[in-house]
């Protein structure tokens, strides 16, 4: 395939290796993406590009721009072949206003009509019940893999923390505000200080 | 026990069984050592990894510390009510997300990664063509391909410092949060690799048990 060929969403002329087929353009990367089976410029893919009138090929900074970043998709891309997942796990919050406000800012938050929210805000008026539902939902979840609740929130509803014993999603307690946070309580270091007994260290 | 024979102790020796049964308890002590080696090690990473999680929690109870009093800031700033769940976006899509490998069996490694890559912001006209000025103009439905939207755009256009103070330390947090999972998932493994070991031990030397 020479390079004008790679231009647009151009068909591919009849090799259809499934093979990732990547190359270097001037400062572009093209891709070989089988779900579709096209190759794909990357002004295409990232949608920021036009190509302008009389066929010459995008130069200049923003294809540089656009190629590095093509190839940070490229090798996202390349990370399934290394056993990492395709889209990735959520980060799901369960805590107070100011804990979940300021993750959400770090830019966990999901929400659309059709999939549950991956945060809970726990407030005066929240129940044990709610709290408790939610974090069964979120350990329920198959995109989740991270849940952050305040260790306060997570003293409510200790018996369900302490009966997950699977490694995904991993259940990380952060302290809150009024509550700084206490090694004691915490549930993975309470198993861990359990580990030994004076009759293992004889 | 008897899968931890040592195969020197069924070869033929010229002393007869008296020899064969000398060599299969030095078999099973030799076996006992290189347990009690292989705990020691595990017992060593153990300690190191409490304490590599002691040391980043630390960490990330400083961050989300810094990250309280900067959102606090922001508060002042802007408003009472003008930082919390009512600036909530109806649409969130994730901007970064969590990679999960699996290192080895039942043991699994997080890394936080952005999710999807940012357009760069397209200025001028899209199409090299006269702009209607009369008569309604129809803009494109974004496609949903798009990049996520930052959330600093919930609280305003122009926000203060603080508040992207804030963003930067909960962001911080979130990598440290990965790192500390993939610690205590490391923890658990290490543990019950330790408890299996323990058992094996016994069964060489129900003795010292």
């Amino acid at each position: 395939m020479n390079a004008h060929e790679g231009r647009g969403a151009a068909q591919p002329s009849g090799n259809r290796s499934p093979l990732l087929r990547a190359c270097l353009y001037g400062a572009g990367v093209f891709t070989w993406r089988p779900c579709c089976c096209s190759c794909a410029c990357p002004g295409m893919r990232l949608g920021e590009l036009r190509m302008p009138e009389g066929g010459v090929g995008p130069t200049g900074s923003r294809t540089a721009e656009a190629g590095l970043q093509w190839l940070l998709v490229l090798l996202g891309e390349l990370c399934p072949a290394a056993g990492m997942a395709g889209r990735g796990k959520l980060i799901a919050v369960i805590g107070d206003e100011d804990t979940v406000t300021g993750f959400l800012l770090g830019g966990i938050g999901e929400l659309n009509k059709n999939r549950h929210p991956n945060f809970l805000v726990v407030e005066k008026d929240t129940t044990i019940n709610e709290i408790e539902d939610t974090f069964r939902q979120f350990l329920n979840r198959d995109d989740i893999g991270i849940i952050l609740i305040n260790q306060y929130i997570a003293e409510m509803v200790r018996h369900a923390l302490d009966a997950h014993q699977h490694s995904i999603p991993a259940v990380l307690e952060i302290p809150s505000k009024e509550h700084p946070y206490d090694a004691a309580k915490d549930s993975i270091l309470r198993r861990a200080r359990g580990m030994f007994t004076a009759e293992d260290l004889r | 026990m008897e899968d931890l024979v040592c195969p020197l102790a069924v070869l033929p020796t010229a002393g007869g069984d008296r020899e064969g049964g000398g060599s299969r308890s030095d078999c099973v002590s030799m076996a006992a050592l290189d347990l009690r080696a292989e705990l020691d090690s595990l017992l060593l990473q153990l300690l190191g990894d409490l304490e590599e999680l002691e040391g980043k929690r630390a960490v990330l109870n400083a961050r989300v510390e810094e990250g309280w009093l900067s959102l606090a800031k922001a508060r002042y700033a802007m408003g009472t009510k003008s930082v919390g769940p009512l600036q909530y976006a109806s649409h969130m899509e994730p901007q970064v997300c969590l990679q999960a490998s699996e290192a080895q069996e039942g043991l699994q490694k997080f890394e936080v990664v952005r999710s999807g890559v940012h357009a760069p912001e397209e200025v001028g006209p899209r199409e090299a063509a006269l702009r209607r000025r009369k008569g309604p103009t129809k803009t494109p439905e974004p496609q949903s391909s798009e990049a996520p939207r930052d959330p600093l755009n919930w609280f305003g256009i122009l926000v203060p410092h603080s508040l992207r103070q804030a963003q930067a330390s909960f962001r911080d947090g979130l990598h440290l949060a990965a790192d500390i999972a993939s610690l205590q998932n490391r923890i658990d493994w290490g543990r019950s690799q330790l408890r299996g070991l323990q058992e094996k031990l016994k069964q060489l030397e129900p003795g010292a048990a």
